[in-house]
C-alpha cells in the first residue's frame, strides 16, 4: 500500500493517474451537463424535459450514452475518411487539456503551471483545428459553410479573449492561475470581475463565442446549415463533438470562475469550508455554466457579419481602453 | 438507364452548371474565386415544410436562389374534380394544415355562388368567428417558426401553447383539432355547443393579456431579433404588388389591401376592424403587423361574441347538389393573404373544375426575387415573412 | 414609391373599366355583374387586353389564370383585382390539343408561376415566358399533363347510381 502511495509522488505516474482522474470527471461532467441544458431548456419552455429514465429522468444520459455507442458509425462515401474520423479527437483532445491548469483548490491542480494562462490560450486556440478538419473531411457544403464559420469566428474571438486576460495577469503579476485565485482574496469584493468588469464581460462573451454557444452557434447554425461541420457525423463520433463542445463549455466557466470570480474562494471569510473549498469551485462554476444555458434558451442567432461587427468593433477596442485604464490605475496607487 | 440519369442529378448538389457570377466580381476575379452551388432542402428543418431551394453561393452571399416546389404535391385539383361537392371539403382541409378552416371557407363560398343559396345568419356569424379563431392560431405560430428559425428555440413552444388552447376551442366545436370538416354548402356542421362562447370570451380575454408580455415585449424589443430582421427581405411597394403579394407581405409595405375590408363577403360586412399596414416592408414589418392582426382578429372575436345572432346554421340544400353550368368564384383572406377558389360547373354531381389560388404559391415568387444579394442566413427571415406552409404551396 | 390605388365610385369605376376595354379592343362579349366586369376575347388578344388593363386603367393585382380543359379547347380565365373592389376577369377559348397563347408575364410579373403551373397541368405553351419549366411536376422523364381530362386516374367514379 506504501509503495503505491510513494507511486504518486512519482511525477509523470502522479500527472498521468491525476489526469486520468480529470478526464472522469470531464467525461461524466458532459453526460451531467447534457441532463442539465435539457433540464433547464424544458423548464424555461414550460414543459418538463427528460423525466421517464430512472427517478425524475436523471439515468436519461446513461441512456443516451448507451443508444450512441449501439448506434452505427455513418460516414459519407466520399468523405476523406482519416480527417473525418481524426475531427472529433482533434476537438475533444484540447478541450480535455485545460483541465490540466485549472486550480479545483489550492492542492488540487494536475499541473500549476507558472505559465497556466499562456497554456489555456494555446490549447483552446487548437479547437479550431478540429472544426475545420470535420467540416473539409465531411465533403458538404453545409459542413464547408460551417467550418468556414467556425474557423473565422474562433480566431477572430481569441483576440478580444486573450485581450481580456492581460488586464488579471497585470494585476496580479503572475501568468499561474494558483497565483491569480490566491491574489483575488477570500472576500467577494476583492475578487476581480468587480475592477475588471468591463474585461469581465468581454471574456464572458468571447467565451460563448469560443465554445459556439447561443448567440454565437454560427457554425453550428441549425436552422440554416443545419448543424455545420457536424451534419455527417453519427454515433460515437458525433457523441464525441458533443462532449468536445460541452468540456469546453465546462472549462470556459471554470476559467472565468478562476480568472474573474475567486476560483476556490469563499465569498465572505466566514465561509471558509478549509479542505472542502473545492465546493466554492463547484457551485461558482455551475453558476456559470446556467447562464450560458440560460442565455441559450433565450435569444436568436446573430448573423457572421454582426458577430465580425461586435468582436472587432466594440470587444477589441473596449478591452483595449480598459488595459489602459487598469494600467494607469496601477501607476497612480 | 432513367435511374442512372436521376442519380447522375442527384450526385453531389449540382443541377445546373453554375453561372460564375459573384456578388462583387471586381475584387475576386483576380484570386480566380468561383461561386459554390448548394442544394438546401427539401430535408431542411427551415424550409417550412418540403421546400428545395437551388443556391448558388458566393462565400456567405447568396447569388442565385431557384425554389423548387412540388414535394409535397398531392393533386388536390385532380382529386376534386372525382368527388362530390360536399366531399370536397375534408380536401381543402388539406391545403393550408396552418388555418385549415379558411380553406373550407373559401370552397363552400365558391360552391354557394354557384348554388346561389342564402346562409343563415348565425351560420355566417360562426363561420367568421371561426376564421378569426383560425388566424389567431396561424398568425402566434408564425411568429414563434420566425423566432425558431432565428436560432432561438423558447418563443415557438409559448406559440404553440396558444394554438393548443385554441386548438381545443376547435375540438369542442368541430370534433377535431385540426382537420375539421365544419363548414359546409349552407352553413356550417353544428351550432356552437352549450357554454362555449363563455369559453371563448374567456380564453380571448386571456390572450390579450398574454399578448404584450408574452410575444411583443420578449421578441419586439430583442436587440438580436431587430439586429436581425431590420432592414432584411425590404421591398417597395411597387415591387409587392408587381409580385402579386397578398396578406402580410403586401401589408407590411404599406399598401391597404384585404380581402375582407375592400372584397367584403359573409359576416364581415357587420364587423368593424382596421387594416394593419406598416411602412417599412421588411421582416420586422412583417412581424408587427403579424401582431397587429391578431389584436384585431380578437376585436373582432368579440364583436361577434357580443351579438351573436339566433336561429338555424345549416340550410336545406337537398342530398345532392347539383348546380348549373357557369363559374363559382371566391376569395377570402386566409392568414397568409388572398385566398380564391374557382369552381367550374357542368351541372353533374362532380364539379368539372376546381381551381385554388393559393396564397402561399404566389408569395414564394418572392424568394426568387430578393433573396439574391442577401446573407444565407437571411433567408430563414425571409420565409418567416412570407411564412408559406407547404400543403399550401403545393396544393 | 407609393402605389396609386384606383379611387371613387365602385359603379362609375367598373364602368370605365368596361369602355377602357370595350373601346380599344375586339371583345367578343362583356357584362357587368355585381363587381365584376367579364369579357370574353381572342386569344391572341390576350396580352393587349391585360396591358390596357394594367397600364391604362391601372387593374394592379392579376389573382389567378385559370385554365378549364373543355376537351378540345382550353378556357382560360384571367382574374385581375383593382385591390378596391372591382374586378376584371378575362375569358378566353384556345383551340386545339396542343394549345399555344401568348405570354403576360412582361405585363403582369406575377403570373409567371401561374403560367408555369399551367404549362405543368395542362401543357399550354407560353409563348415568350422566360422560365417555362414544370412547377409541381418532375422536370423529366414525366410526359403527361395531370390535370388534362385524358389523363385517366385509376379510382375514376361515377355518381349515376346514387339518388
Amino acid at each position: 500500500m506504501q509503495t503505491v502511495l510513494n507511486l504518486l509522488e512519482v511525477e509523470p505516474i502522479r500527472l498521468l493517474i491525476s489526469f486520468g482522474a480529470v478526464l472522469f470527471l470531464v467525461l461524466n461532467l458532459a453526460a451531467v451537463l447534457t441532463m442539465a441544458e435539457r433540464k433547464v431548456s424544458g423548464y424555461i419552455q414550460l414543459r418538463y424535459g427528460p423525466n421517464r429514465v430512472g427517478p425524475r429522468g436523471l439515468l436519461q444520459p446513461a441512456a443516451d450514452v448507451f443508444k450512441l455507442f449501439t448506434k452505427e458509425n455513418v460516414s459519407p462515401g466520399r468523405s476523406d475518411l482519416w480527417v473525418f474520423l481524426g475531427a472529433p479527437i482533434a476537438m475533444f483532445i484540447p478541450a480535455a487539456l485545460v483541465w490540466l491548469v485549472v486550480p479545483f483548490a489550492p492542492e488540487a491542480v494536475v499541473a500549476d503551471l507558472n505559465v497556466a494562462i499562456l497554456f489555456f490560450v494555446a490549447i483552446t486556440s487548437i479547437g479550431a483545428l478540429g472544426v475545420v478538419m470535420a467540416g473539409y473531411g465531411s465533403r458538404s457544403a453545409f459542413s464547408l459553410l460551417g467550418a468556414l464559420r467556425g474557423a473565422a469566428q474562433m480566431i477572430s474571438y481569441e483576440v478580444p479573449l486573450i485581450l481580456s486576460l492581460l488586464g488579471v495577469v497585470m494585476l496580479t503579476g503572475s501568468l499561474s492561475l494558483v497565483d491569480v485565485v490566491q491574489a483575488q482574496g477570500d472576500t467577494i469584493w476583492t475578487w476581480y470581475f468587480l475592477p475588471q468588469l468591463p474585461m469581465f464581460i468581454t471574456f464572458y462573451i468571447a467565451g460563448l463565442a469560443e465554445v459556439k454557444r447561443v448567440p454565437f452557434d454560427l457554425p453550428e447554425g441549425e436552422s440554416e446549415i443545419v448543424g455545420g461541420y457536424m451534419i455527417e457525423y453519427s454515433g460515437m463520433t458525433w457523441a464525441l463533438i458533443q462532449a468536445a463542445e460541452f468540456a469546453s463549455m465546462a472549462v470556459i466557466s471554470a476559467v472565468t470562475v478562476t480568472l474573474f470570480v475567486g476560483g476556490w474562494q469563499p465569498p465572505l471569510p466566514f465561509l471558509d469550508l478549509g479542505p472542502f473549498n473545492w465546493v466554492w469551485f463547484g457551485l461558482k462554476t455551475a453558476l456559470i455554466m446556467f447562464t450560458f444555458q440560460w442565455i441559450r434558451w433565450s435569444v436568436p442567432r446573430l448573423r457572421m457579419d454582426q458577430l465580425m461587427d461586435l468582436g472587432w468593433k466594440i470587444l477589441v477596442p473596449v478591452t483595449l481602453i480598459w488595459l489602459f485604464v487598469t494600467a494607469g490605475a496601477m501607476l497612480v496607487f | 438507364m432513367l435511374g442512372e440519369q436521376r442519380r447522375a442529378e442527384h450526385e453531389g448538389a449540382l443541377t445546373e452548371p453554375a453561372s460564375g457570377r459573384l456578388a462583387s466580381p471586381d475584387i475576386r476575379d483576380e484570386f480566380g474565386l468561383e461561386t459554390i452551388d448548394m442544394n438546401m432542402g427539401p430535408q431542411h428543418p427551415a424550409m417550412h415544410g418540403l421546400l428545395r431551394l437551388i443556391l448558388e453561393l458566393d462565400g456567405e452571399t447568396v447569388v442565385r436562389c431557384d425554389p423548387v416546389m412540388g414535394y409535397l404535391h398531392r393533386s388536390k385539383e385532380k382529386i376534386s374534380e372525382n368527388r362530390m361537392y360536399p366531399a370536397v371539403i375534408p380536401i381543402t382541409d388539406r391545403i393550408d394544415y396552418m388555418n385549415n378552416i379558411a380553406m373550407e371557407y373559401g370552397y363552400c363560398l365558391a360552391v354557394e355562388k354557384l348554388l346561389d343559396v342564402e346562409i343563415p345568419p348565425r351560420a355566417d356569424a360562426i363561420r367568421a368567428l371561426m376564421n378569426e379563431f383560425g388566424r389567431i392560431m396561424s398568425h402566434i405560430p408564425s411568429v414563434g417558426f420566425l423566432l425558431l428559425e432565428l436560432g432561438a428555440f423558447t418563443p415557438i413552444l409559448y406559440a404553440f401553447r396558444e394554438r393548443e388552447r385554441i386548438q381545443s376551442i376547435f375540438e369542442a366545436v368541430t370534433g377535431a383539432r385540426m382537420m375539421f370538416h365544419y363548414i359546409r354548402i349552407g352553413g356550417v356542421k353544428a351550432d356552437l355547443p352549450e357554454g362555449m362562447t363563455e369559453t371563448m370570451w374567456e380564453y380571448i380575454e386571456g390572450l390579450e393579456k398574454r399578448l404584450q408580455p408574452d410575444f411583443v415585449d420578449l421578441i419586439g424589443g430583442n436587440e438580436i431579433f431587430i439586429s436581425r430582421t431590420r432592414g432584411i427581405g425590404k421591398m417597395s411597394q411597387e415591387k409587392a404588388v408587381e409580385m402579386g403579394l397578398t396578406g402580410v407581405p403586401l401589408r407590411c409595405t404599406g399598401v391597404e389591401f384585404d380581402v375582407r375590408k375592400h372584397y367584403p363577403y359573409g359576416w364581415y360586412k357587420n364587423l368593424d376592424f382596421d387594416v394593419i399596414t406598416d411602412e417599412a416592408g421588411d421582416v420586422e414589418a412583417s412581424y408587427r403587423v403579424r401582431m397587429g392582426e391578431v389584436r384585431q382578429s380578437i376585436r373582432m372575436i368579440k364583436q361577434i361574441l357580443e351579438n351573436l345572432p339566433e336561429g338555424e346554421v345549416l340550410g336545406d340544400l337537398g342530398r345532392r347538389l347539383r348546380p348549373n353550368e357557369g363559374d363559382g368564384i371566391a376569395r377570402i383572406e386566409s392568414a397568409r393573404g388572398e385566398y380564391a377558389v374557382h369552381v367550374v360547373s357542368d351541372g353533374s354531381d362532380t364539379p368539372y373544375r376546381v381551381h385554388y389560388r393559393t396564397p402561399c404559391t404566389v408569395n414564394m415568387q418572392l424568394l426568387q426575387e430578393i433573396v439574391p444579394g442577401h446573407y444565407l442566413p437571411d433567408i430563414m427571415p425571409i420565409m418567416g415573412l412570407i411564412d408559406p406552409v407547404s400543403g399550401s404551396w403545393d396544393k | 414609391m407609393a402605389v396609386t390605388l384606383p379611387e371613387g365610385d365602385l359603379q362609375t369605376r367598373l364602368a370605365r373599366y368596361l369602355d377602357g376595354l370595350n373601346n380599344r379592343h375586339g371583345i367578343e362579349d362583356s357584362s357587368v355583374d355585381g363587381n365584376i366586369v367579364l369579357v370574353w376575347v381572342r386569344p391572341e388578344d390576350v396580352p393587349a387586353v391585360l396591358a390596357t388593363a394594367r397600364e391604362t386603367l391601372g387593374i394592379l393585382h392579376l389573382s389567378f389564370i385559370t385554365v378549364v380543359d373543355r376537351q378540345g379547347s382550353f378556357e382560360l380565365t384571367y382574374e385581375m383585382l383593382d385591390l378596391r373592389g372591382g374586378q376584371v376577369r378575362v375569358k378566353t377559348v384556345v383551340e386545339g390539343e396542343e394549345p399555344v397563347i401568348q405570354t403576360v408575364t412582361d405585363i403582369y410579373p406575377t403570373a409567371n408561376w401561374h403560367e408555369r403551373e399551367a404549362y405543368d397541368m395542362f401543357g399550354i405553351a407560353f409563348r415568350g415566358h422566360p422560365d417555362l419549366r414544370r412547377l409541381y411536376m418532375w422536370q423529366d422523364h414525366f410526359d403527361h399533363h395531370p390535370l388534362l381530362k385524358s389523363f385517366e386516374i385509376s379510382t375514376k367514379r361515377t355518381f349515376e347510381g346514387l339518388r
